[in-house]
């Protein structure tokens, strides 16, 4: 496989991971806590999708390989991880009266909630969305380039959800609020910003962006009520490599991890083919740099990244 | 994101808590994974609820029968009840309940047999739990368990190992059972396994084979055997991890080794995964498979013909013989459904066990564990079905002249506590799994 085909397979496994941690990273800045359910919400967000598509079928025509009904059932999905989040607010995290500590604590526990009552309704099992799985795109496999029309849907629709973002934040009455509030909360307060309603539009996109890395990461691979936990810690360092706290920096992250994750082949080969001197080391190189460790890699890059800039790559600038 | 001095204290906190957090999920991950030995059976779809669960199911009216006033033995049998592997633990208790009606029907010289069943969890802290329980408290003899190869060997270690105890295995197809004479187990070995693939990919004519594994133990002793076996050249050799959302750099490295063969030593979930990125990427390579990739959950997640070909070796019960079609009939007619292998391996456990308690002197682990071999061991008359072996030895015969024919192959333990195991390749034909050979383990 090529460069190239390396790359294009990190953009889509990238595309769901900025999906989850932008919304890790907006919960974060705003109600202040990290959110150690919000790979659960992302599963919850999946099965939802599933059960739609299941009720409402392909609806005749289909864009990218997806039918209609996907569409319509990624829509429940970011709709129900959304209601899901709300719910969650409203009736524990903003009754309990802890510090930041606590609710990452109490969000633990929320986690296994949620998955356990996934795994009650739809068993522990794998199980796939019933699309006809796609061969790679005839016209790219020349250059080394192995992607379906469904890895190109992924990758489209997580942009148009990220700009959409960006919109928002940049030039909404919401978004500047939102803004407002992640740099001085009080003073957001204090001059007649509605915190409480800005709080639960965070939650809102948040989770929804979630629930969409999670319909996507189930038509990617597979669904299973672990999925969303099993990336969790990607997620997490993609967020904290980005700068906690920033929606850029959070996007900035989760493209580079899943590009290093995916792209751990490519840099094996290039390990190999150097010729690095002397022979101890080449050898040693060989075997750490090498596919089973994928993970570790990114996470050693990501921490290379911190010791230079400490607060993340977009650490300094605000939401 | 808050720019005043405390910034960076609250960014440490918060690292901190999400390595603790995660380190902590993570430990959870790996002890449930642990397990691993044992993969699912092919020719299984049915994971249906059972209702009967373990525990005191057969317990009470002692002696009803024969007249006799003393009361059950009493054996005991660690299970995977819940947790990874409960699976398991519904078909290894139909195959038990089965077993134990057969052997209560007739009686050990006039006496009920009893088995305690509980639950491992599919951990090893559960298992050793258990077993403490069944041999310290309750003082059996004799115990059957475990069903994942971890948590058999956990239990031996722990509790059985230095007592007189009996321990033979359910489910364990770990290797490194092996090294434990003193652990017995009705499955076979997952060596044999390697074995069989070896020559199969050897027969169809590959010199050349790529290989992943899922990085436990079973993953690698599985194919550590494999490549001491192989004659050709292993030219891709790696493993994964379990529960990856990706593995389409595994399977990019290995169309990129060259090999036309590839060899999967992994779980359904996994499999799955990897043959759906090989079909969306448009890779051609000759599958093999351990048994543990084979499941209906992988056909029904796959898309139809990506896997057509592919070869599987399976632990299998002799489904030829007569004795295993009489066990099935039976088997068909109680629970409505097909039996496994797995319940045909607990069936001969409790069946195994009852013989030993009969040809033995007193009901001791002392006594058992030089009954427990002899009964179903080469020598003697073959029976195949409790009430004729029990007859011989009913009628002064000792436990050498009884050699029961087990509804999962011959029995027959060597010095090592393993079964002479029958293994059956299974060729993937018209996205469905069919049997195309059996192989002697």
């Amino acid at each position: 496989m090529t460069v190239i085909g390396y790359l294009a397979n990190g953009l889509v496994f990238s595309s769901i991971i900025v999906l989850g941690s932008i919304g890790l990273s907006l919960v974060y800045s705003i109600a202040d806590f990290a959110n150690f359910a919000h790979g659960d919400t992302m599963t919850i967000g999946a099965y939802a999708s599933l059960v739609t598509f299941g009720a409402v079928g392909g609806l005749g025509g289909a864009v990218l390989g997806l039918p209609y009904g996907f569409f319509v059932a990624l829509v429940v999905g970011i709709a129900a991880a959304a209601a899901v989040a709300v719910i969650t607010e409203r009736v524990i995290y903003e009754p309990l009266d802890v510090d930041s500590i606590g609710l990452l604590i109490t969000s633990i526990g929320i986690a296994f909630v949620y998955r356990a009552l996934i795994q009650i309704r739809f068993g522990s099992d794998f199980t796939r969305f019933d699309i006809q799985p796609l061969r790679p795109i005839e016209a790219l496999v020349p250059y080394g380039v192995r992607v379906t029309l469904h890895d190109v849907a992924i990758v489209v629709s997580a942009a148009v959800l990220v700009v959409g973002l960006h919109v928002l934040l940049q030039y909404t009455d919401l978004g500047r609020k939102m803004r407002a509030m992640a740099d001085n909360p009080d003073l957001a307060r204090v001059s007649g910003i509605r915190t409480r309603r800005v709080k639960l539009w965070t939650w809102v996109i948040g989770a929804g962006l979630a629930g969409a890395g999670g319909v996507f990461l189930g038509l990617f691979n597979q669904l299973s009520p672990r999925m969303g936990f099993n990336l969790l810690l990607v997620i997490f360092a993609a967020v904290i490599l980005g700068g906690i706290g920033s929606v850029y920096g959070a996007m900035a992250g989760g493209f580079l991890i899943g590009m290093i994750n995916q792209l751990t082949p490519f840099f094996s080969d290039v390990v190999e083919a150097l010729p690095i001197w002397p022979g101890w080391l080449a050898r040693l190189l060989e075997s750490l740099i090498s596919i089973e460790y994928a993970n570790a890699i990114a996470f050693v890059i990501m921490v290379a990244v911190l010791l230079v800039r400490p607060n993340g790559i977009a650490g300094e600038g605000a939401t | 994101m808050s720019r005043d001095t405390t910034d960076a204290a609250d960014r440490r906190t918060l690292l901190k808590l999400t390595g603790g957090a995660g380190l902590v999920a993570l430990s959870g991950c790996l002890s449930t994974t642990d397990d691993g030995g044992d993969g699912d059976d092919g020719s299984d779809g049915s994971d249906g609820s059972d209702g009967s669960d373990g525990g005191d199911g057969t317990d009470g009216d002692d002696g009803s029968d024969g007249g006799d006033t003393t009361e059950a033995f009493q054996i005991g049998m660690v299970d995977s009840q819940t947790g990874s592997l409960s699976a398991f633990g519904e078909r290894n208790q139909r195959g038990v309940d089965l077993a134990l009606s057969r052997v209560n029907e007739v009686g050990i010289d006039g006496r009920e047999l009893d088995i305690a069943v509980e639950d491992s969890e599919s951990e090893n802290q559960g298992g050793i739990a258990a077993a403490q329980k069944l041999v310290n408290q309750d003082g059996v003899p004799f115990l059957i368990g475990a069903v994942g190869s971890g948590v058999s060997l956990a239990i031996y270690e722990s509790v059985v190992e230095g007592t007189d105890v009996v321990q033979l295995s359910q489910n364990s197809t770990g290797l490194n059972l092996t090294e434990f004479p003193g652990l017995l187990r009705m499955s076979p070995s997952g060596r044999s396994q390697s074995l069989a693939l070896s020559n199969i990919i050897a027969d169809d004519g590959y010199d050349e084979v790529a290989v992943t594994y899922v990085n436990n133990d079973y993953g690698q002793s599985l194919t550590d055997a494999f490549v001491d076996a192989y004659d050709g050249d292993v030219v891709y050799n790696t493993p994964h991890d379990q529960d990856q959302q990706s593995y389409s750099g595994v399977i990019s490295e290995m169309n990129g080794s060259g090999a036309d063969a590839w060899l999967f030593v992994t779980y359904q979930a996994e499999f799955a995964t990897m043959v759906n990125e090989v079909f969306s990427s448009g890779y051609e390579a000759q599958f093999y498979g351990a048994d543990s990739v084979s499941g209906d959950n992988v056909l029904e997640n796959t898309p139809e013909g990506s896997i057509d070909g592919m070869k599987i070796v399976v632990p299998s019960a002799p489904v030829e013989e007569e004795n295993y079609q009489s066990f099935a009939e039976d088997f068909a007619a109680e629970y409505d459904r097909q039996p496994t292998s797995w319940a045909a391996y607990a069936y001969d456990c409790v069946i195994n066990a009852a013989l030993a308690i009969q040809a033995a002197d007193e009901f001791t682990g002392a006594a058992l564990s030089d009954t427990v071999r002899r009964v179903s061991g080469p020598e003697g008359e073959t029976v195949t079905s409790f009430a004729a072996a029990s007859e011989i030895l009913a009628d002064g015969g000792g436990p050498d002249d009884v050699d029961y024919q087990g509804v999962s192959g011959p029995i027959d333990f060597n010095e090592d506590g393993d079964p002479v195991g029958f293994l059956q390749v299974l060729e993937v034909q018209d996205h469905e799994y069919e049997g195309i050979d059996f192989v002697e383990g």
